[in-house]
């Protein structure tokens, strides 16, 4: 029976379809963080160049991401 | 498009737009259409979801809505995939708020689509329309096609939330509103297959 189940469970874990979800909410959710992480940074009074370069990204690209917020 | 929808599917696309500016969130989501056909009293959606039993459900529905907000989005299914990568949703989610408040996770960015389309005729106003509920107003009109029906009513907007994955149609399953029962109760047999 536990046999079975692990069988089962592994074989799961080797559905692409469900590593496929995990990569797309995974990317949801680092998009969600991203924005809390940076709404927080600009209250505090961050620049957009500091913040971008925490991120790793171009000052342009975070500007234009958040701007307008 | 719009000239095709009914009163009530119209009724239900403002009530979207009235719900999105409630709750301050920066686009109209497809969460949002369903808080709306909720409202709806005497239209065949209402009727439809009165027959599967949500009418006295319907404070349920809000909050599941509502902790799917809270995670971010994310459905029961995204956090069970994410959870078979170690990671714990929950625990970020309490750690955000910790840190940043509650809700935090809540109002991030959603993709809005770019543009206006045929929609915005129907509602006006600036909050746009995310890509989700500009696809899902797309498949209300595959749903009335495939009935051939000759307007868009608010049972379509039911059947196509219903129909999409996503956190609405699992919080409706969650309730045992369904395609399957949807169309059980709409049109009896529901040997018809939708496009």
């Amino acid at each position: 029976m536990t046999e079975a189940t692990d069988l089962a469970e592994r074989a799961g874990d080797r559905d692409p379809r469900i590593g496929l979800r995990a990569v797309s909410a995974l990317r949801r959710l680092l998009e969600q963080l991203e924005a809390v992480q940076v709404r927080s940074a600009r209250n505090q009074g961050w620049s957009w160049q500091e913040i971008a370069a925490e991120l790793g990204v171009s000052r342009q690209a975070v500007h234009k991401k958040y701007g307008r917020q | 498009m719009f000239e095709r929808f009914t009163k009530d599917a119209r009724a239900v696309v403002l009530g979207a737009v009235d719900h999105a500016e409630r709750l301050h969130a920066e686009t109209v989501e497809e969460q949002h259409v369903l808080l709306a056909l909720l409202d709806r009293e005497a239209s065949r959606a209402s009727f439809a979801l009165m027959s599967l039993g949500l009418a006295e459900r319907k404070e349920s529905v809000e909050q599941a809505l509502a902790e799917a907000r809270r995670r971010g989005g994310l459905s029961r299914a995204d956090t069970d995939a994410l959870s078979g990568l170690g990671i714990d949703v929950s625990e970020i989610v309490s750690r955000v708020e910790e840190a940043h408040g509650e809700g935090a996770l809540r109002s991030g960015r959603t993709g809005a689509g770019r543009g206006r389309g045929w929609w915005s005729g129907l509602v006006g106003g600036h909050r746009p329309f995310a890509q989700g509920a500009k696809d899902l107003l797309t498949e209300s009109l595959r749903m009335a096609l495939a009935q051939r029906d000759r307007y868009i009513g608010d049972e379509h907007l039911l059947l196509a939330l219903a129909a999409r994955p996503g956190v609405p149609a699992e919080v409706l399953a969650d309730h045992g509103v369904t395609y399957a029962s949807l169309r059980r109760v709409l049109y009896g047999g529901g040997e018809a297959k939708a496009g």
